[in-house]
Protein backbone atom coordinates (compact mmCIF):
# COMPACT_ATOMS: atom_id res chain seq x y z
CA UNK A 1 0.00 0.00 0.00
CA UNK A 2 1.35 3.39 -0.96
CA UNK A 3 0.28 6.88 0.03
CA UNK A 4 1.23 10.51 -0.49
CA UNK A 5 0.73 13.71 1.44
CA UNK A 6 -2.65 15.31 0.78
CA UNK A 7 -2.56 18.10 3.33
CA UNK A 8 -1.78 19.15 6.85
CA UNK A 9 -4.90 20.33 8.68
CA UNK A 10 -4.88 22.30 11.90
CA UNK A 11 -8.16 22.98 13.66
CA UNK A 12 -8.75 25.37 16.54
CA UNK A 13 -11.09 24.03 19.20
CA UNK A 14 -13.39 26.11 21.37
CA UNK A 15 -14.44 25.27 24.94
CA UNK A 16 -15.61 21.64 25.07
CA UNK A 17 -19.25 20.91 25.78
CA UNK A 18 -19.14 18.06 28.29
CA UNK A 19 -22.36 16.10 28.00
CA UNK A 20 -21.17 13.41 30.38
CA UNK A 21 -22.18 9.77 30.52
CA UNK A 22 -24.57 8.83 27.72
CA UNK A 23 -25.57 5.25 26.87
CA UNK A 24 -22.69 4.85 24.39
CA UNK A 25 -19.92 6.29 26.61
CA UNK A 26 -18.77 9.74 27.73
CA UNK A 27 -19.72 12.35 25.17
CA UNK A 28 -17.81 15.60 24.69
CA UNK A 29 -18.60 17.92 21.79
CA UNK A 30 -15.68 20.15 20.74
CA UNK A 31 -16.71 23.13 18.60
CA UNK A 32 -14.28 24.04 15.83
CA UNK A 33 -13.83 27.80 15.64
CA UNK A 34 -11.22 28.13 12.87
CA UNK A 35 -8.13 26.55 11.40
CA UNK A 36 -6.08 26.15 8.28
CA UNK A 37 -4.90 23.52 5.84
CA UNK A 38 -2.11 23.27 3.32
CA UNK A 39 -0.91 20.66 0.88
CA UNK A 40 0.69 20.31 -2.56
CA UNK A 41 -2.65 20.77 -4.36
CA UNK A 42 -4.79 22.89 -2.03
CA UNK A 43 -4.68 25.32 0.83
CA UNK A 44 -7.05 27.52 2.74
CA UNK A 45 -8.90 27.99 6.00
CA UNK A 46 -11.36 26.14 8.19
CA UNK A 47 -14.70 27.89 8.59
CA UNK A 48 -16.28 28.24 12.02
CA UNK A 49 -19.32 26.08 12.72
CA UNK A 50 -17.95 22.57 12.65
CA UNK A 51 -17.16 20.30 15.53
CA UNK A 52 -15.82 17.04 16.79
CA UNK A 53 -18.38 14.78 18.48
CA UNK A 54 -16.05 12.73 20.65
CA UNK A 55 -17.10 9.62 22.55
CA UNK A 56 -14.97 7.94 25.20
CA UNK A 57 -15.87 4.25 25.04
CA UNK A 58 -15.88 1.82 27.94
CA UNK A 59 -12.68 0.21 26.61
CA UNK A 60 -10.81 3.50 26.99
CA UNK A 61 -10.74 4.32 23.28
CA UNK A 62 -11.79 7.81 22.25
CA UNK A 63 -13.87 7.85 19.07
CA UNK A 64 -13.67 11.04 17.03
CA UNK A 65 -16.35 12.20 14.62
CA UNK A 66 -15.22 15.46 13.04
CA UNK A 67 -17.28 17.52 10.62
CA UNK A 68 -15.96 20.78 9.22
CA UNK A 69 -16.25 23.01 6.19
CA UNK A 70 -13.03 24.09 4.53
CA UNK A 71 -12.62 27.05 2.20
CA UNK A 72 -9.76 27.04 -0.28
CA UNK A 73 -7.77 30.14 -1.13
CA UNK A 74 -9.64 30.27 -4.47
CA UNK A 75 -13.05 30.22 -2.82
CA UNK A 76 -14.14 26.56 -3.11
CA UNK A 77 -15.99 24.93 -0.23
CA UNK A 78 -15.08 21.40 0.88
CA UNK A 79 -17.03 19.37 3.42
CA UNK A 80 -14.83 17.08 5.48
CA UNK A 81 -15.96 14.28 7.78
CA UNK A 82 -13.46 12.22 9.67
CA UNK A 83 -13.96 9.21 11.89
CA UNK A 84 -11.02 8.36 14.11
CA UNK A 85 -9.67 6.57 17.14
CA UNK A 86 -7.34 7.76 19.90
CA UNK A 87 -5.88 5.67 22.69
CA UNK A 88 -2.64 5.15 24.57
CA UNK A 89 -1.03 4.45 27.92
CA UNK A 90 -2.93 6.00 30.87
CA UNK A 91 -0.10 8.40 31.82
CA UNK A 92 0.13 9.70 28.24
CA UNK A 93 -3.62 10.27 28.01
CA UNK A 94 -3.52 12.01 31.41
CA UNK A 95 -0.81 14.38 30.14
CA UNK A 96 -2.93 15.14 27.04
CA UNK A 97 -5.94 15.79 29.28
CA UNK A 98 -3.85 18.32 31.23
CA UNK A 99 -3.14 20.11 27.96
CA UNK A 100 0.54 19.19 27.84
CA UNK A 101 2.46 18.68 24.61
CA UNK A 102 3.15 14.98 24.06
CA UNK A 103 5.19 13.29 21.35
CA UNK A 104 2.43 11.91 19.06
CA UNK A 105 4.38 8.66 18.62
CA UNK A 106 3.51 7.88 22.26
CA UNK A 107 -0.19 7.32 21.51
CA UNK A 108 -2.40 6.06 18.68
CA UNK A 109 -4.38 8.80 16.94
CA UNK A 110 -5.51 7.86 13.45
CA UNK A 111 -8.50 8.98 11.40
CA UNK A 112 -10.10 8.35 8.03
CA UNK A 113 -11.14 11.66 6.41
CA UNK A 114 -13.73 11.83 3.63
CA UNK A 115 -14.40 14.81 1.39
CA UNK A 116 -17.26 16.30 -0.60
CA UNK A 117 -16.97 19.19 -3.00
CA UNK A 118 -18.72 20.49 -6.10
CA UNK A 119 -15.64 22.42 -7.28
CA UNK A 120 -14.27 20.65 -10.35
CA UNK A 121 -10.65 21.58 -9.60
CA UNK A 122 -10.95 19.67 -6.33
CA UNK A 123 -13.15 16.85 -7.63
CA UNK A 124 -10.31 14.39 -7.01
CA UNK A 125 -11.12 14.70 -3.30
CA UNK A 126 -14.51 13.05 -3.92
CA UNK A 127 -12.76 10.00 -5.37
CA UNK A 128 -10.04 9.10 -2.90
CA UNK A 129 -9.61 7.18 0.33
CA UNK A 130 -7.38 8.87 2.90
CA UNK A 131 -6.06 8.31 6.39
CA UNK A 132 -4.46 10.72 8.82
CA UNK A 133 -2.17 10.80 11.81
CA UNK A 134 -3.21 13.19 14.56
CA UNK A 135 -1.09 15.25 16.91
CA UNK A 136 -3.17 16.55 19.78
CA UNK A 137 -2.12 20.06 20.85
CA UNK A 138 -3.56 22.25 23.59
CA UNK A 139 -5.21 24.61 21.07
CA UNK A 140 -6.49 21.81 18.87
CA UNK A 141 -5.24 18.86 16.84
CA UNK A 142 -3.00 18.83 13.79
CA UNK A 143 -3.76 16.15 11.23
CA UNK A 144 -1.30 14.95 8.60
CA UNK A 145 -3.61 13.57 5.91
CA UNK A 146 -2.35 11.12 3.30
CA UNK A 147 -4.10 9.94 0.18
CA UNK A 148 -4.11 6.16 -0.32
CA UNK A 149 -2.84 5.60 -3.85
CA UNK B 1 2.61 6.45 7.60
CA UNK B 2 3.36 2.82 8.22
CA UNK B 3 1.09 -0.17 7.89
CA UNK B 4 1.23 -3.94 8.22
CA UNK B 5 -0.90 -6.76 6.81
CA UNK B 6 -4.00 -7.47 8.87
CA UNK B 7 -5.82 -10.00 6.73
CA UNK B 8 -7.03 -10.92 3.28
CA UNK B 9 -10.81 -11.36 3.06
CA UNK B 10 -12.29 -13.32 0.16
CA UNK B 11 -16.00 -12.68 -0.26
CA UNK B 12 -18.43 -14.82 -2.23
CA UNK B 13 -21.49 -12.93 -3.42
CA UNK B 14 -24.89 -13.76 -4.88
CA UNK B 15 -26.24 -11.98 -7.97
CA UNK B 16 -26.95 -8.29 -7.30
CA UNK B 17 -30.42 -6.98 -6.52
CA UNK B 18 -30.66 -4.10 -9.00
CA UNK B 19 -32.84 -1.39 -7.51
CA UNK B 20 -32.17 1.07 -10.30
CA UNK B 21 -32.06 4.84 -10.08
CA UNK B 22 -32.67 6.25 -6.59
CA UNK B 23 -32.19 9.86 -5.46
CA UNK B 24 -28.47 9.35 -4.67
CA UNK B 25 -27.51 7.35 -7.75
CA UNK B 26 -27.95 3.80 -9.06
CA UNK B 27 -28.41 1.33 -6.23
CA UNK B 28 -27.44 -2.36 -6.30
CA UNK B 29 -27.44 -4.63 -3.26
CA UNK B 30 -25.10 -7.60 -3.31
CA UNK B 31 -25.86 -10.35 -0.77
CA UNK B 32 -22.79 -12.01 0.74
CA UNK B 33 -23.13 -15.79 0.79
CA UNK B 34 -19.80 -16.79 2.34
CA UNK B 35 -16.06 -16.55 2.09
CA UNK B 36 -12.95 -16.79 4.21
CA UNK B 37 -10.20 -14.66 5.67
CA UNK B 38 -6.69 -15.14 6.94
CA UNK B 39 -3.88 -13.04 8.32
CA UNK B 40 -0.94 -13.29 10.73
CA UNK B 41 -3.18 -13.03 13.80
CA UNK B 42 -6.56 -14.42 12.72
CA UNK B 43 -8.30 -16.63 10.21
CA UNK B 44 -11.72 -18.08 9.65
CA UNK B 45 -14.79 -17.84 7.48
CA UNK B 46 -17.30 -15.23 6.35
CA UNK B 47 -20.82 -16.05 7.51
CA UNK B 48 -23.69 -15.79 5.05
CA UNK B 49 -26.14 -12.94 5.62
CA UNK B 50 -24.13 -9.81 5.07
CA UNK B 51 -24.13 -7.61 2.02
CA UNK B 52 -22.71 -4.70 0.13
CA UNK B 53 -25.05 -1.78 -0.53
CA UNK B 54 -23.55 -0.32 -3.71
CA UNK B 55 -24.29 3.12 -5.04
CA UNK B 56 -23.09 4.29 -8.44
CA UNK B 57 -22.77 8.06 -8.16
CA UNK B 58 -23.32 10.65 -10.85
CA UNK B 59 -19.55 11.20 -11.13
CA UNK B 60 -19.04 7.54 -12.09
CA UNK B 61 -17.62 6.50 -8.72
CA UNK B 62 -19.04 3.35 -7.14
CA UNK B 63 -19.54 3.72 -3.39
CA UNK B 64 -19.37 0.51 -1.35
CA UNK B 65 -21.05 0.00 2.00
CA UNK B 66 -20.35 -3.52 3.23
CA UNK B 67 -21.44 -5.24 6.41
CA UNK B 68 -20.48 -8.84 7.15
CA UNK B 69 -19.88 -11.13 10.12
CA UNK B 70 -16.60 -13.03 10.37
CA UNK B 71 -16.19 -16.19 12.42
CA UNK B 72 -12.64 -17.10 13.44
CA UNK B 73 -11.36 -20.66 13.50
CA UNK B 74 -11.65 -20.51 17.31
CA UNK B 75 -15.30 -19.40 17.07
CA UNK B 76 -15.11 -15.69 17.85
CA UNK B 77 -17.56 -13.49 15.96
CA UNK B 78 -16.34 -10.23 14.43
CA UNK B 79 -18.58 -7.63 12.85
CA UNK B 80 -16.80 -6.01 9.94
CA UNK B 81 -18.04 -3.06 7.95
CA UNK B 82 -16.48 -0.75 5.46
CA UNK B 83 -17.13 2.10 3.14
CA UNK B 84 -15.11 2.24 -0.01
CA UNK B 85 -14.70 3.70 -3.48
CA UNK B 86 -14.17 2.05 -6.85
CA UNK B 87 -13.50 3.84 -10.14
CA UNK B 88 -11.33 3.63 -13.19
CA UNK B 89 -11.11 4.13 -16.96
CA UNK B 90 -14.42 3.40 -18.76
CA UNK B 91 -13.08 0.34 -20.63
CA UNK B 92 -11.78 -1.20 -17.42
CA UNK B 93 -15.05 -0.60 -15.56
CA UNK B 94 -16.99 -2.04 -18.53
CA UNK B 95 -14.85 -5.20 -18.40
CA UNK B 96 -15.55 -5.54 -14.66
CA UNK B 97 -19.29 -5.20 -15.32
CA UNK B 98 -19.06 -8.01 -17.88
CA UNK B 99 -17.61 -10.18 -15.12
CA UNK B 100 -14.12 -10.34 -16.55
CA UNK B 101 -10.99 -10.64 -14.45
CA UNK B 102 -9.01 -7.39 -14.60
CA UNK B 103 -5.61 -6.55 -13.13
CA UNK B 104 -6.56 -4.57 -9.98
CA UNK B 105 -3.73 -2.12 -10.65
CA UNK B 106 -5.84 -0.79 -13.54
CA UNK B 107 -8.58 0.64 -11.31
CA UNK B 108 -8.92 2.32 -7.91
CA UNK B 109 -10.65 0.15 -5.31
CA UNK B 110 -9.93 1.20 -1.73
CA UNK B 111 -11.90 0.70 1.47
CA UNK B 112 -11.85 1.67 5.15
CA UNK B 113 -12.73 -1.42 7.20
CA UNK B 114 -13.64 -1.27 10.87
CA UNK B 115 -14.35 -4.04 13.31
CA UNK B 116 -16.32 -4.85 16.43
CA UNK B 117 -15.77 -7.86 18.64
CA UNK B 118 -16.36 -8.80 22.27
CA UNK B 119 -13.57 -11.41 22.29
CA UNK B 120 -10.50 -10.31 24.28
CA UNK B 121 -8.13 -12.15 21.97
CA UNK B 122 -9.25 -10.06 19.01
CA UNK B 123 -10.02 -6.81 20.86
CA UNK B 124 -7.10 -5.13 19.07
CA UNK B 125 -9.45 -4.98 16.08
CA UNK B 126 -11.70 -2.56 18.00
CA UNK B 127 -8.79 -0.08 18.29
CA UNK B 128 -7.31 0.23 14.81
CA UNK B 129 -7.81 2.22 11.66
CA UNK B 130 -7.26 0.11 8.57
CA UNK B 131 -7.31 0.37 4.78
CA UNK B 132 -8.23 -2.26 2.21
CA UNK B 133 -7.10 -2.69 -1.37
CA UNK B 134 -9.87 -4.42 -3.28
CA UNK B 135 -9.92 -6.70 -6.27
CA UNK B 136 -13.22 -7.39 -8.03
CA UNK B 137 -13.88 -11.00 -8.98
CA UNK B 138 -16.71 -12.39 -11.11
CA UNK B 139 -18.64 -13.73 -8.09
CA UNK B 140 -17.24 -11.68 -5.25
CA UNK B 141 -14.19 -9.72 -4.23
CA UNK B 142 -10.85 -10.02 -2.47
CA UNK B 143 -9.79 -7.36 0.03
CA UNK B 144 -6.22 -7.08 1.26
CA UNK B 145 -6.49 -5.16 4.51
CA UNK B 146 -3.65 -3.38 6.26
CA UNK B 147 -3.60 -1.99 9.76
CA UNK B 148 -2.43 1.63 9.99
CA UNK B 149 0.23 1.63 12.71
Amino acid sequence: MTSRLLMTLQVVVGPPQKLGAVPQGTRVVAPITSGSFEGPRLRGKVLPGGGDWTLLRSDGVLELDLRITMETDDGALIYLTSFGLRHGPPEVLAALARGESVDPSKYYFRTAPRFETSASQYGFLNQLIAISSGDRRASGPIYTIEEIL
Amino acid sequence: MTSRPLMTVRIAAAPPQKLGTVPHGIRSIVPVTGGDFDGPRLRGKVLPGGGDWLLLRADGVLELDLRITLETDDHALIYMKFQGLRHGPPDVIAALRRGEVVDPARYYFRTLPSFETSTDKYAFLNRIISVGVGEARPNGAVHRIEEIE
